[in-house]
């Protein structure tokens, strides 16, 4: 499968990726002049920490493949595709829970900021051949890797 | 190979799923007293009109086929038979199996208080049943008394309250939802719940019921005296395992089937998994995790569960979402307790020498995932110098050559790089 590689250490944290990740997520468009970063609905699935140390780490989805939010999905919103490898997120199956958020090791998911109701999950820009936070990427501290499952 | 599963529940439907992943063509057959698989965790949501019973499921359409999987459905086992190695149900029939998983899960407890286990009007919810009835009764009543005022019990107030019923909440705790909040998180949604009519009472224990001719609870008397009118009782405290079918076997059983890290119990080749099993919290995600790892030792390749971890529940009401793990309510000084609190967003961290026991999040549960594996697995955080509530997995991060996350070995009390 495919997956979006993090080299920590080319990482300045200029937040491109979160960038790329709320263009491609813009309900008004997909190009970075129709991004409004006053409209709240706009947030992106990614996000980039600073550890204790003032370094930056880019968090963005594994797709792992022993999901712990597949595992505890009680609705059957999050699941694992078996062929892509995609963990997959439905928000019409969702029932808000939050249980996939209390259960992802990594700290990768929260609700959305609005209504507290939808995952902001990485869904690898589904149709895209670079997904675009590795495209807004302009170190290279994202790129894509082709991985054995 | 021959697979029999006791149960289409978070447990018993994963164990299928996964067994079917891990050998092609064994034959795997689950026999449950449910006709239908659905997610009790949503059961609340069909009494509140917001599901129908079709979207309670929580497997993909046409699951049993698409896995090739036998369902015997409306059949409970009364009996199993180790050395023929067969189950016996209750329509007299048998069925043979080389592993047999139990995940019949657990039903839902009446306390032995007056009258409360004869009232016709009096419910627990555990199953679409139940859920059902309540649904029915709800239509033409006014008032409900709910008795538990645990994730169960609000869940269920919550719907029927948003269906025009006058609701009151008896918990004896010292506030609602006292397994996982603390007084100050628990108060935010007594708030919320008192506004919209709710009356809550806390400390205090269901004396008796008092029925009217026709068998049904018209009042719920408490040990303090007060009188609660209603047309309706909900019952949400406590469970029971639901493994009467083993007597005579040599499985063990206290207080639920014990097993090892396998799900194996004392029987050869009989497994078990979810809420039937002992000693830990009935939550979905260990279900689910339980019915995996036993499907793997049922078919032959090892895994054992790696964290038996069930002390975490995430919870919305109101819009207000709320994740707690491990004990917060640790009273004891040698503890340290940290609080952040704007009046709106609260969290709240309580460690020990660099170990984290206990948390709250409300409001603000971005990333939350993290305290719960540092938590469950006493991860140590005495070395990151930071804000506690800024930990976050950077501060482990570690990403493998398969692109995979792992946490950074962090040894107590040293600074590892």
């Amino acid at each position: 499968m495919r997956r979006i590689m993090i080299d920590r250490y080319k990482c300045e944290a200029c937040l491109g990726c979160v960038l790329g990740c709320m263009v491609e997520h813009n309900k008004k468009g997909k190009s970075i002049y129709d991004l409004d970063l006053e409209d709240m609905a706009n947030e992106s699935r990614n996000h980039v920490e600073v550890d204790y140390e003032n370094r930056p780490a880019p968090i963005i989805c594994r797709h792992c493949e022993d999901p712990e939010c597949v595992t505890t999905c009680m609705s059957g919103a999050m699941t694992k595709n078996e062929e892509t490898g995609l963990v997959e997120y439905d928000k019409d199956k969702c029932a808000s829970c939050f249980m996939c958020v209390m259960s992802c090791p990594y700290g990768v998911l929260k609700a959305d900021r609005i209504n507290n109701e939808v995952i902001m999950k990485c869904d690898m820009c589904s149709n895209r051949e670079v997904p675009r936070c590795v495209e807004f990427c302009p170190t290279r501290a994202l790129y894509m890797v082709e991985v054995a499952r | 190979m021959k697979y029999l599963i006791l149960g289409a529940s978070a447990a018993g439907i994963n164990a299928a799923k996964t067994l079917r992943k891990l050998d092609k063509d064994g034959s795997i057959t689950i026999i449950s007293i449910d006709d239908k698989v659905y997610s009790r965790c949503m059961l609340h949501l069909y009494i509140g009109k917001k599901r129908s019973i079709d979207r309670l499921s929580f497997v993909e359409e046409y699951f049993f086929e698409k896995n090739n999987i036998n369902w015997i459905k409306g059949r409970r086992a009364t009996k199993i038979e180790p050395e023929k190695k067969r189950v016996v149900l209750d329509d007299g029939s048998s069925h043979e199996y080389d592993k047999l998983l139990i995940a019949t899960g657990s039903s839902a407890v009446v306390p032995p208080v007056e009258n409360l286990r004869e009232g016709k009007n009096v419910f627990t919810l555990r199953n679409l049943e139940d859920a059902i009835a309540i649904d029915k009764l709800a239509d033409g009543s006014e008032r409900a008394v709910i008795i538990g005022g645990g994730l169960i019990g609000i869940d269920v107030a919550v719907e029927l309250m948003d269906r025009g019923l006058k609701v009151d909440i008896v918990e004896m705790g010292p506030n609602i939802l006292p397994m996982q909040l603390d007084k100050r998180s628990a108060n935010v949604y007594e708030r919320e719940l008192k506004k919209r009519g709710a009356g809550i009472f806390t400390n205090v224990l269901a004396q008796k019921g008092v029925l009217d001719s026709n068998g049904n609870i018209v009042e719920v008397v408490l040990k303090d005296g007060t009188s609660l009118s209603a047309d309706m009782v909900i019952v949400a405290a406590g469970v029971r395992a639901n493994a009467d079918f083993i007597e005579g076997t040599n499985i063990k059983f206290d207080r639920g089937i014990v097993v090892n890290e396998r799900c194996e119990t004392d029987e050869e080749d009989i497994y078990a998994a979810g809420d039937v099993c002992a000693n830990k919290p009935g939550i979905w995600p260990l279900a689910v995790e339980e019915g995996i790892t036993a499907a793997y030792n049922m078919a032959g390749l090892e895994r054992k569960i790696e964290n038996s971890f069930g002390f975490k529940n995430s919870m919305s009401f109101y819009g207000i979402p709320t994740i707690s793990i491990g004990n917060p309510n640790i009273d004891d000084e040698d503890y340290q307790i940290d609080i952040y609190d704007d009046g709106k967003v609260y969290k709240k961290v309580v460690h020990k020498d660099g170990i984290i026991y206990g948390a709250i999040f409300q409001r603000d549960i971005s990333y939350a995932g993290v305290f719960t594996k540092i938590i469950a697995e006493k991860i140590p955080i005495d070395t990151i110098d930071k804000n506690i509530f800024k930990i976050g997995y950077g501060d482990f991060f570690n990403i493998n050559s398969k692109g995979e996350f792992e946490f950074t070995k962090r040894e107590y009390g040293l600074k590892i790089i």
